[in-house]
């Protein structure tokens, strides 16, 4: 009978991680690498920094992002503005009417110049791609109800409509080319994304070859919201709870912890943000109080972070230190409460006790 | 803005791979050692290894192969870095003999998109040289088809099936190549063979696999044609496996994991391994014949003995092997053909010191010279070690002799045979002679000798003589039958003598101008040529070269050097030195085949020059300033090399290393006068004589930096330096086997904590507590300051882990503590929740606990500050006060950080490196009693080390490997950017720093030193010293020019761009590196050919001095290299 694997120890140069920090630490020092354990550390606690809020009473936060080069923190909100605000003072540095109505997907170029924005009424949708500087819109693409760019860089940017995928160039907005699934999967949140190497369009659960413009693979469908995500490694497609092997579309883990959940990544990597929104048959939003941190590598749990208050939209800082997230009171079609906070990464919340128990250490040893 | 310059002092020492083979020609036999960023190519000769030559890589070596392709009558090195540069290497003998390595090939193999793999990097080589594999991401095979005239390395990926692979080899005897892997998946490990098809680059088929081998299964060996196959070695059990055939056997010799192994032979039936605990084992297959085909029958280990904690092994030759170690020294060891007396077969045969890792430091002026001491903790395990490091040459006192006035000394053989057994000592008016009797030394008397004037000079000279100079004149004093007596003598006409210089058969002596050149003959003296000087005559010496030798003399009045030729004398060269001061003492000598004049002046300046042996031209010209006083010059040999003595207040040692001439540092205070000494019972010595005694004492071998080795066979993790009391604190970790035989207790390997002269513990071990396999205990370990004896060891609680150290003075209490701070550790939980701070007094050979504050959390850094006690406890920064009551007692805290893991103070800043959140400054109240954050680095930066340079200035370490400068802007006008510290700077130092400290190991010569400042000492895992200073703008700027000249010049070993190398590079972003001066490139700069230091410098200007800007010379260049190289 083969041995079982022996117990971790100090002394064993083996590549495990060490649970405790401190054995860690200790072990940095003669030369292990420890930098994953180190980042599941600091992704387990958030301590709130700051609240942003509106001035105005009639509209409500929708979502958020991080300004990719500046200090600042866009955020948009139901009556289809962006409220820029200053991550420092905290203070609304700017507003821009660009919408007519709920804004409810925003992402920035990474040399901060463009934005992508998407709104939707009762009517008809609308994403456009704005200028940062001065929030001049440069083209509108018309029913296209998701829109972001190509990943390795900004030159293209690909919209969703339903179950159709539509990809455009950034400069002259002109339509390049459609994906549209032979047999459609039918997501209930159908989001069309690029590879990390911008070769493949993630679709309605069909995998596209760009270049080629022709499909390569159908995923199982095995929930009603979700088409997927890549991961950054370009291995793996998340697609809510189910990860499957980019090579051989095969089935290589399930997550429970993913269900229902838009996935995000922090910039390095380190990391995978999850924030629950589930959407019911009749089209309303329901919002998780909580958010997920998890291991990417592995895809184990590392936090579940209540906020206590419905979670509208999750947003990181350029280099992972900060999160921000629309904390919104109240029910989808009445907000009674809505506000932005930001958090630091892995700095733990309160600390305002600590003094008092050492007063009180005082003076029950005294 | 801030200018900084950063350069290695001490390389780094841990061995990450070695080779063996014939790299540097057909029939050499060589060793390859990687060191990280650097490659030392050796020699295998029958007396040892001998170093022939060692280059820098820019980049970590990640991997290191040798292959021989079928058209190679050598082998060639495949190297991949730890930033994916791969790169085929050649060691080739050039036109001019000298070894050069040439790239054949390279190229960067990295993707941009990829999961790389947390089982690190694999790369392995077809055994037929056809192709090279990488295992770099999951999922992903990568092949470098070895084609023989490609110079680029390009990589083409395969589809591997197998996520989870643990290592991967080439079989051997395969038609196309196949590779062997172990995997895991869920079910646990298997093995796995896959062919490729080369052309189609892409894998054909799977010959075979097994699954379910030893879940802890990790190291493949293929087996060498016939027999094919592969080894698989797991934590206990090694399982032979060809396809058909099948061998298990679970050896009980093996306890801990096997980490390397290396083949013996090379029908591949011997093979080495090694354990991380640093035991060597031989594997032998035993083969049974059946109709002419060997085949695998047994698997036999045998233990032979300690090693040092390998990281990697190879076989040499005639049973010797090189044992590689990132945990301490690297050794070479013989396997003896039978047992010794502690029954081991392993024969310890030389060393190599490594410092790697060091863990903290200490720098002190122990012996109060103005000459700082580094004391680090290095290494680990049985390995772990203090190392005391100097710059400079010591002088290991053998015994002394109280005699003052001392003017001159010469040691003589008056006896038969090789050794000197006499001292002649020169005083004012009078000269003694001592005979040297095995350790005793008494005062005698040489017939023949002048013993009531002081002697300018005595020796051994041609047919077994002695001479002795005095103002008078020269004697010779010859053996006669009845034992010593004068047998010549010569006096000059008119002055008397005032210098002299003697060789084996020429004296010259100078009176007033007049030099007399005199030949010594058989019991006769001979005066053979006679000049007079325009000045009178300072100082002169004799050259080598017999009778044609050159001359070097020094004048009065108009202070120029002559070189005159013997044997008429005749003037050759005439230099004038600048200034008003005398020349003292002249020097000419022939150092690793060049001929140098030296030439010391009265204020401890010194001119050095190359000296053109036919002539007798003075080129290079050079200045140092080698101490306050006159300095006198004499040469010494040392281990078969011939170096220079400058006997001054500040000793120094002058050697020639690469043809450049080094100067260090000597360990005693003042030397007026030496002499080599090579007795009986002092061989190979020195006598050095000062003020007041003589002192007979061996050198160290002549190196830059010194390290001398305390062992203490247990970890090492912090060191703190307590004057008052006169010890070192040490924290140590030690690590307990726990053996269960037959029901007794856990075997204890002796170390410094269990060996102390006296011990003390926390409390008791309960004897009911459940054993953990490996029991991990720390100790606080006080050793003498002189001595570096365990005078006492405290064992802290079984699960308790000592963090930090400091030795400190609080409040009013008159007492010097040693303060630790520890954390209770609780292995499910993920940071510490307990802790304690603990003060201990060392008083009288006594230690004694006098506080203990219980924290809630992991106490990772102590400081003192302002009298008080600054602790980084998890999260937060907290100060304690001493009470009256003798109680540390909670003053403020601050909190804003994930793990507060550095500390460093100045004045009432504290700067906090953070686990991830980089560096941010903190302000202390003294009125309010409270922490205020100044200035913070938003950065995501994972710190290893912080140090605060100036005021606004402060330097960060980060575990990618980079370091960075920031600055707070108190000037800036809005609380903002007050609030964010800027970046200064960044730069890739490619190694993890563990600490920094202010301070440097060369004392600063005011007039001749670059003008640099505020050096700090940083030390890393791989054992390398780093000093980062501080240069001015225009010296920056200046130095920025010829780096990037540098940059053009300098051809990078496998084309990395030196670029490519230094831009600060994390997980989530590379940028280039700015406000750092790449030293180790800028004194590269020293070794090239002038033609090559003519053509870099084409076109710098430089500042004249008086602000005008003109073209720079060579001899420019030189100088402030010279000058920055000798800061460290």
């Amino acid at each position: 009978k083969c041995p079982e694997p022996s117990p971790q120890s100090i002394v064993t140069w083996s590549r495990h991680e060490q649970a405790n920090l401190v054995s860690r630490l200790v072990r940095r020092e003669l030369g292990a690498n420890s930098t994953r354990a180190h980042a599941r550390l600091a992704h387990a606690h958030f301590a709130h920094v700051r609240t942003l809020r509106l001035q105005d009473d009639d509209a409500y936060f929708t979502h958020t992002i991080f300004h990719p080069t500046q200090q600042q923190l866009l955020t948009a909100t139901s009556s289809g503005d962006i409220r820029i605000f200053n991550l420092f003072t905290g203070v609304e540095e700017n507003s821009y009417q660009v919408h007519e109505s709920y804004i409810y997907h925003m992402q920035a170029s990474r040399d901060g110049s463009l934005l992508l924005a998407s709104s939707t009424t009762s009517w008809r949708t609308l994403s456009a791609l704005w200028n940062m500087k001065e929030f001049e819109q440069l083209f509108q693409l018309d029913n296209e109800e998701y829109v972001e760019f190509s990943k390795m860089s900004d030159d293209r940017i690909i919209g969703t409509k339903g179950e159709t995928a539509s990809i455009f160039d950034t400069r002259t907005g002109l339509e390049v080319m459609t994906l549209t699934p032979a047999i459609s999967n039918q997501y209930a949140k159908n989001r069309a994304t690029f590879n990390p190497t911008d070769e493949l369009v993630l679709s309605d659960g069909v995998l596209w070859d760009v270049n080629t413009g022709k499909e390569i693979h159908k995923f199982d469908k095995l929930n009603q919201t979700h088409s997927g995500v890549f991961h950054p490694n370009g291995l793996e497609v998340i697609s809510n709870t189910e990860v499957w092997d980019l090579r051989t579309f095969h089935l290589l883990r399930t997550v429970p912890s993913l269900d229902k959940s838009e996935v995000m990544f922090s910039p390095s990597c380190g990391v995978l943000y999850a924030v629950c929104s589930d959407q019911d048959s009749e089209e309303r939003s329901q919002f998780d109080t909580s958010f997920k941190t998890l291991d990417p590598y592995d895809y184990s749990s590392i936090a579940t972070i209540d906020v206590k208050r419905n979670i509208y939209s999750l947003g990181v800082s350029r280099y992972g230190t900060q999160i921000a997230l629309v904390e919104n009171m109240g029910d989808f079609e009445q907000v009674q409460e809505s506000c932005v906070k930001l958090y630091d990464v892995g700095r733990k919340r309160d600390h305002d006790d600590d003094a008092e128990e050492e007063e009180e250490d005082e003076l029950a040893g005294g | 803005m801030a200018y900084h310059y950063v350069v290695t002092a001490q390389k780094p020492t841990a061995v990450i791979s070695c080779i063996t083979g014939n790299f540097t020609s057909p029939t050499d036999l060589n060793l390859l050692v990687a060191k990280v960023s650097r490659l030392e190519m050796y020699l295998v000769t029958p007396e040892g290894l001998r170093p022939m030559k060692e280059v820098g890589l820019y980049g970590r070596v990640a991997k290191m192969k040798l292959f021989r392709p079928p058209y190679e009558q050598k082998d060639l090195v495949f190297i991949l870095t730890a930033r994916y540069n791969a790169m085929i290497l050649e060691w080739r003998t050039g036109a001019n003999g000298e070894l050069e390595v040439v790239t054949r090939a390279h190229g960067n193999v990295a993707d941009r998109i990829g999961k790389p793999s947390e089982n690190g990097i694999l790369a392995v080589i077809d055994p037929q040289a056809r192709v090279i594999g990488l295992r770099l991401y999951d999922g992903l095979f990568k092949i470098i088809p070895l084609d023989k005239d490609s110079t680029e390395l390009k990589a083409a990926s395969l589809r591997l099936e197998e996520l989870n692979v643990y290592d991967l080899e080439f079989l051997h005897g395969c038609s196309n190549p196949t590779l062997i892997l172990i995997h895991q998946d869920l079910n646990g490990r298997h093995i796995k063979t896959h062919e490729i098809n080369l052309r189609d680059k892409e894998f054909m088929k799977i010959p075979w696999k097994q699954d379910n081998v030893e879940t802890e299964a990790s190291i493949l060996i293929p087996v060498p044609s016939p027999l094919g196959g592969a080894i698989v070695i797991g934590q206990e059990s090694i399982v032979y496996h060809d396809g058909q055939s099948y061998v298990a056997v679970a050896p009980p010799q093996i306890k801990t994991p096997i980490n390397c192994y290396c083949r013996v032979d090379a029908r591949g039936l011997r093979y080495l391994l090694g354990d991380i605990a640093g035991r060597l084992f031989m594997l032998l297959l035993e083969l049974s014949e059946r109709d002419g085909t060997a085949s695998v029958r047994d698997l036999k280990v045998e233990l032979l003995g300690d090693i040092p904690i390998p990281e990697c092994m190879t076989y040499l030759d005639n049973g010797v092997v090189f044992v590689g170690s990132r945990l301490g020294d690297s050794a070479l060891v013989r396997l003896a053909a039978v047992r010794d007396d502690a029954s081991q077969y392993v024969q310890p045969m030389e060393t190599f010191t490594s410092l790697a890792p060091i863990v903290d430091m200490c720098v002190v002026d122990l012996e109060r010279q103005g000459q700082n001491q580094l004391i680090t903790c290095s290494g680990a395990f049985k390995m772990g070690s203090l190392r005391i490091i100097r710059n400079g040459i010591g002088i290991q006192e053998q015994a002394s002799i109280d005699l003052p006035g001392i003017k001159g000394m010469w040691a003589l053989t008056l006896g038969q045979g090789p050794h000197h057994d006499t001292l002649v000592l020169a005083f004012v008016g009078q000269t003694r002679v001592l005979t040297l009797n095995g350790e005793e030394v008494e005062e005698t008397e040489i017939k023949g000798f002048v013993s009531d004037r002081q002697t300018f000079f005595t020796g051994n000279v041609c047919h077994d003589q002695l001479i002795q100079v005095t103002d008078e004149g020269i004697r010779l004093i010859g053996r006669g039958p009845g034992g010593w007596g004068g047998v010549a003598a010569w006096a000059p006409a008119g002055r008397a003598l005032s210098v002299v210089s003697c060789g084996d058969t020429r004296a010259v002596a100078a009176a007033g101008p007049r030099i007399y050149l005199v030949a010594i003959q058989q019991g006769a003296l001979e005066l053979i040529a006679e000049v007079c000087m325009d000045e009178e005559v300072a100082c002169l010496d004799l050259g080598p070269g017999g009778e044609e030798a050159l001359l070097g003399v020094g004048l009065w009045t108009d202070i120029s050097v002559r070189v005159l030729k013997l044997p008429d004398l005749r003037p050759l060269h005439t230099e004038k030195l600048s200034g008003e001061i005398i020349p003292r003492s002249l020097l000419i000598c022939v150092l690793e085949g060049v001929c140098y004049l030296l030439c010391a002046l009265g204020d401890g300046s010194m001119f050095y020059f190359t000296v053109d042996p036919d002539s007798g031209a003075l080129t290079n010209k050079k200045k140092v300033t080698l101490g306050t006083q006159p300095t006198v010059l004499r040469s010494f040999r040392s281990l078969s090399t011939t170096n220079i003595f400058a006997c001054s207040d500040r000793p120094t040692v002058i050697f020639s290393s690469n043809h450049k001439l080094v100067f260090s540092n000597v360990n005693l205070k003042e030397v007026a006068h030496m002499c080599s000494l090579n007795a009986v019972a002092y061989p190979d010595s020195l006598a050095l004589a000062t003020d007041s005694t003589v002192t007979i004492g061996t050198i160290d071998e002549i190196q830059k930096l010194h390290i001398r080795t305390v062992p203490l066979g247990e970890t090492p993790r912090r060191i703190a330096y307590q004057e008052a009391s006169q010890t070192f604190g040490v924290i140590t970790m030690r690590v307990d086997k726990v053996e269960w035989t037959g029901g007794c207790g856990s075997l204890v390997r002796p170390s410094a904590s269990t060996a102390a002269a006296s011990a003390s513990a926390a409390a008791p071990p309960s004897k009911h507590a459940p054993a953990p396999l490996d029991l991990e205990l720390h100790n606080l370990l006080i050793l003498d300051h002189h001595t570096f004896e365990v005078l006492h060891a405290h064992q802290l609680l079984a699960n308790e882990f000592a963090m930090s150290l400091v030795s400190c003075k609080l409040a009013d209490d008159p007492n010097h503590y040693y303060a630790v701070g520890t954390a209770i550790l609780n292995p499910e939980e993920s940071e510490p929740k307990q802790g304690r701070i603990l003060l201990f007094h060392w008083c009288e050979g006594k230690l004694t606990q006098v506080a203990e504050k219980e924290i809630k959390g992991g106490c990772y850094t102590l400081v003192e500050f302002n009298g008080k006690l600054l602790a980084s406890i998890n999260s937060t920064v907290r100060l304690f006060e001493w009470t009256s009551e003798k109680e540390l007692r909670l003053e403020c805290s601050h909190f804003n950080n994930i793990v507060a893991l550095y500390l460093k103070v100045k004045g009432d800043f504290i700067l906090v490196g953070d686990l991830m959140r980089s560096m941010s400054l903190l302000q202390y109240k003294q009125m309010e009693g409270s922490f205020e954050e100044i200035a913070r680095d938003y950065s995501p930066n994972w710190m290893t080390a912080v140090e605060i340079l100036d005021d606004d200035t402060f330097l960060g370490a980060e575990n990618s490997f980079n370091l960075f400068v920031c600055q707070k802007d108190s000037a800036a006008t809005t609380d903002e950017e007050r609030q964010q510290m800027g970046y200064m700077g960044q730069f890739h130092v490619g190694d993890m720093v563990n600490v920094m400290r202010r301070g440097a190991l060369v004392a600063q010569l005011a007039d001749t030193a670059a003008p640099v400042a505020r050096p700090v000492l940083l030390a890393t895992v791989s054992g390398a010293i780093c000093l980062v200073v501080q240069l001015s703008q225009e010296l920056f700027d200046f130095l920025h020019q010829l780096e990037e000249r540098l940059t053009h010049t300098i051809k990078s070993v496998g084309k990395i761009p030196h670029s490519f190398w230094r831009s600060f590079n994390t997980d989530i972003k590379t940028e280039p590196a700015e406000g750092f001066i790449d030293g180790d490139l800028i004194e590269s700069f020293l070794d090239l050919s002038r033609d090559m230091q003519q053509e870099t410098l084409q076109g710098l200007q430089i500042d004249d001095g008086g602000g005008m800007m003109r073209d720079a010379t060579v001899d420019d260049l030189i100088k402030i290299v010279e000058d920055l190289t000798r800061i460290h």
